[in-house]
């Protein structure tokens, strides 16, 4: 459950609709149950239409570079370490509530998937070519303050280079 | 008769024009076998999601929904 609720944060900061990724429970003898919640879960899909036609969902084709980063923000090694942490202290709590997961995560998690998603983003951004941090900003669905935060290492470490307002990759 | 229902069947589903691809997570000891179940009962249940059995779920990582939703999946199930 908290590996889920940190996929469906992940995914609703990309602009995919949270309730797309379902989690439920049919044991081997409930196939009667486990029909109902296909049942009721495919049309639900069908209600929601195509990836990325929500009402709070970003287009399909923005959303797969978006998703693509996000695929390496949820598989860096920071992020996992929280995730392991927070699972961890979540057992010695014994509180499982739904409501507690969430804030867990929301809390000690996602501020690291999210920065690793943006960072990865920006790169793959400035490989198509230089950009200025409003262009960075928009396409990334990141603040200023908070790409400036991202930035700065960047910086630091050459992986990329300022020229007055524009970024690019260094050579 | 056979064939009439399926040729109506398929009409009905191109009028509803979207047919939603998603991808299902079961785990081998429950859902799985839920779904085998219900094939061998001849439950009937929409034929849109695409299986991939593990072990258990707690197998899954979030790595696998988000690669789903990026190869373009409208859905991702999960059933443990």
């Amino acid at each position: 459950m908290i590996v889920t609720e940190a996929a469906r944060q992940l995914l609703e900061d990309c602009g995919v609709d949270r309730e797309r990724l379902a989690l439920e429970w049919a044991s081997a003898a409930e196939a009667p149950r486990f029909v109902e919640l296909i049942t009721g879960y495919v049309s639900r899909i069908r209600e929601k239409g195509p990836l990325g036609s929500g009402p709070d969902e970003i287009p399909a084709d923005v959303v797969g570079r978006r998703l693509k980063a996000a695929v390496k923000a949820a598989g860096a090694r920071k992020p996992r370490t929280l995730l392991g942490k927070l699972a961890k202290k979540m057992a010695k709590e014994g509180d499982y509530s739904r409501d507690a997961i969430s804030k867990g995560v929301k809390a000690k998690v996602f501020p690291a998937m999210r920065s690793v998603r943006i960072a990865t983003e920006v790169g793959m951004i400035l490989e198509e070519g230089p950009a200025d941090l409003k262009k960075l900003c928009s396409d990334t669905g990141a603040s200023a303050e908070e790409l400036e935060k991202i930035l700065a290492p960047m910086l630091k470490k050459g992986q990329i280079s300022r020229k007055k307002d524009s970024f690019s990759l260094s050579s | 008769m056979a064939k009439e229902n399926a040729v109506t069947k398929e009409n009905e589903m191109t009028q509803e024009g979207f047919d939603p691809k998603i991808l299902g997570f079961f785990c081998h000891w429950c859902c799985y076998a839920a779904a085998d179940s219900a094939g061998v009962s001849r439950y009937q249940y929409p034929p849109n999601v695409r299986v991939i059995r593990v072990m258990c779920t707690g197998r899954i990582d979030a790595r696998f929904v988000i690669e789903a939703f990026r190869c373009g999946a409208d859905g991702v199930f999960t059933g443990g």
